[in-house]
């Protein structure tokens, strides 16, 4: 009897945010599968029209989806890479008693809370072309460029822009999660390294490594959907990083081709879904 | 012995030189974002750039709060509205399945706390095209409410999670105690595990908050008449206008940080005095 109580009490607290996920990510992902296979006209009140492969087979013709895909595989890799590498460094270095702690570990999240919009401002004020004060100091000051860089201008100079400023943005998340794990290490297998004449690079590699494994796969697994997915950012800094999601919100919401931009999404659910596969499989050897 | 000594300090020099090079990093933005909220519109785009302001002046903060020169308030409002409401929404769903998740024992519970991860991969620029037609086919295209039910779902998976993970701390004994007192499950969320799991629901609510205070993409596709703006696509529409003044536009940025920041930082505040009080008593 209590059993039965405990069980059908279970269902009935699930049910809403089962009910939720389904309505509102399940069934629309099955819809966008249908989508990928029709012509979608403007006017909603009108009928689909069935084109079987025709949005994949445009996509996979247009030259600019593998640009945009090149793009985004590129500053996917960067963007993780870097924000982890930092984050890990930062959590290492913080990782000790020393005075003043506690308001520079509040600091460090700063950039991670604020608002992107907000963010995004002060970049694009210190960055500006004519009264921007990193152009003041590499070209007045330090005389680096001999002509001010237009940084938001060129695609080159706006993919590196956009890449520091997911770095600077994100590297907040890897320090949290770092800091936490490397607070359980235990000291004494340090002290040991040091008995056995282990330098500092041994014993990273050999200890903090392999302590902060599981997180370190955490850290990179979600920070690389995220940032393969990322739009915010990449279209509030600049029009000129055209990532996969820039080209699929195009597609969308300036030409009007649902069904191709349907089509788009489902690749990226096929190219992201095989990634995650792989690297828990083959990186870090899960299951 | 003094070698030794020397080496500590150059050491601590080095440490301390590390930590300062992180600090101006991370800080540096926020300085301009500050500095050029408080210097004249002019001072703000004169060459060679002023690092301090030469005139202080509030007028941009005056501004964004005077309905008739900036629509700053009915921005605010519009975000609080939205975010404040999926927040507590994604909270009372997320307590129930969390409570389920850790405490209840029924068939396919596994099989749900291990699925978490899946809903990740469905986020976002993902659903756009889906989202859009079938939200605006039950009429909520420019409704505030369309956001909110997607920040709700979208903030769930990790709501859940989270609360799951600060029920389990829970020991059984407690909630037992209360069985025996003829608590049911419904008393026994309020009266038992919401009051001890204080500092967590806060930390819940804090996260949704923040991914809806912060949504630029739902906001830029649903919403389209001005009236309804939240923060991040009005103060973008009103960047992308060729008269913007940057001053303004800074006072504005740092206001719209100003909630997630106080929230956030009295989360932490709730999380460290909790950890500090659960190790005295234990």
């Amino acid at each position: 009897m209590n059993r039965k109580k405990e069980m059908t009490a279970g269902f009935l607290f699930i049910a809403p945010s089962i009910l939720l996920i389904v309505l509102l990510i399940g069934y629309p992902m099955i819809y966008n599968f249908i989508i990928s296979f029709h012509k979608v006209p403007v006017n909603p009140k009108k009928p689909m029209q069935f084109v079987n492969f025709a949005n994949f087979t445009k996509t996979l013709a247009d030259p600019s989806f593998y640009k945009a895909l090149g793009v985004t595989v590129f500053f996917t890799l960067l963007v993780v890479f870097l924000s982890t590498a930092v984050g890990l460094a930062v959590a290492i270095l913080l990782n000790r008693r020393f005075f003043g702690k506690k308001i520079v570990k509040a600091l460090i999240l700063l950039p991670y809370i604020v608002p992107s919009v907000s963010l995004i401002f002060a970049w694009k004020y210190m960055f500006n072309n004519t009264y921007g004060i990193v152009n003041y100091l590499f070209v007045d000051v330090l005389g680096l460029f001999e002509r001010a860089p237009l940084w938001f201008d060129r695609p080159a100079s706006a993919f590196v822009l956009v890449t520091l400023f997911c770095v600077w943005k994100f590297f907040p998340y890897a320090f949290m999660s770092f800091y936490a794990i490397l607070q359980t290490i235990d000291r004494t297998l340090y002290e040991a390294a040091d008995v056995d004449g282990a330098n500092g690079w041994q014993k990273f590699k050999v200890i903090t490594l392999q302590e902060i494994k599981p997180v370190l796969a955490t850290v990179v697994t979600l920070r690389t959907i995220w940032v393969f997915y990322m739009y915010t950012e990449v279209a509030l800094l600049s029009g000129q990083v055209k990532t996969i999601s820039v080209y699929l919100y195009e597609n969308a919401f300036s030409m009007r081709d649902m069904g191709k931009a349907a089509a788009i999404s489902i690749l990226l659910f096929a190219i992201i879904f095989s990634f995650i596969m792989l690297v828990r499989k083959k990186v870090f050897k899960y299951e | 012995m003094s070698k030794k000594k020397k080496k500590k300090i150059v050491r601590g020099i080095f440490f301390y030189a590390g930590i300062l090079l992180l600090m101006a990093a991370i800080l540096i933005p926020f300085f301009f974002m500050v500095t050029v909220s408080l210097k004249s519109a002019k001072e703000a785009i004169q060459v060679p750039p002023t690092v301090l302001p030469e005139a202080l002046t509030l007028q941009h903060y005056k501004d964004i709060f005077n309905a008739n020169i900036f629509p700053f308030l009915k921005y605010f409002k519009n975000s609080l509205y939205v975010s404040v409401l999926a927040a507590s929404i994604s909270l009372v769903f997320g307590i129930m399945a969390g409570y389920a998740l850790s405490k209840l024992r029924f068939p396919g519970r596994m099989t749900i706390s291990n699925s978490f991860y899946c809903v990740y991969m469905f986020s976002g620029i993902l659903l756009i095209v889906p989202l859009y037609r079938l939200l605006s086919s039950i009429g909520l295209y420019n409704r505030r409410e369309a956001l909110i039910i997607i920040m709700v779902v979208q903030t769930l998976p990790t709501s859940i999670y989270m609360l799951k993970g600060f029920f389990d701390t829970i020991p059984q004994e407690i909630e037992e105690a209360g069985k025996i007192d003829g608590l049911n499950y419904v008393q026994s969320i309020f009266y038992i595990v919401i009051p001890i799991s204080v500092s967590g629901i806060v930390s819940v609510f804090v996260y949704a908050f923040m991914i809806a205070w912060n949504d630029f993409l739902y906001a830029t596709i649903f919403l389209s008449s001005s009236d309804l703006f939240t923060l991040p696509i009005g103060l973008n529409s009103l960047f992308n206008r060729p008269d913007y003044i940057w001053g303004r536009m800074m006072a504005a940025a740092l206001v719209t940080s100003v909630p997630v920041v106080i929230m956030y930082a009295f989360s932490e505040f709730l999380m460290k005095k909790g950890t500090t009080e659960g190790g005295v008593k234990g």
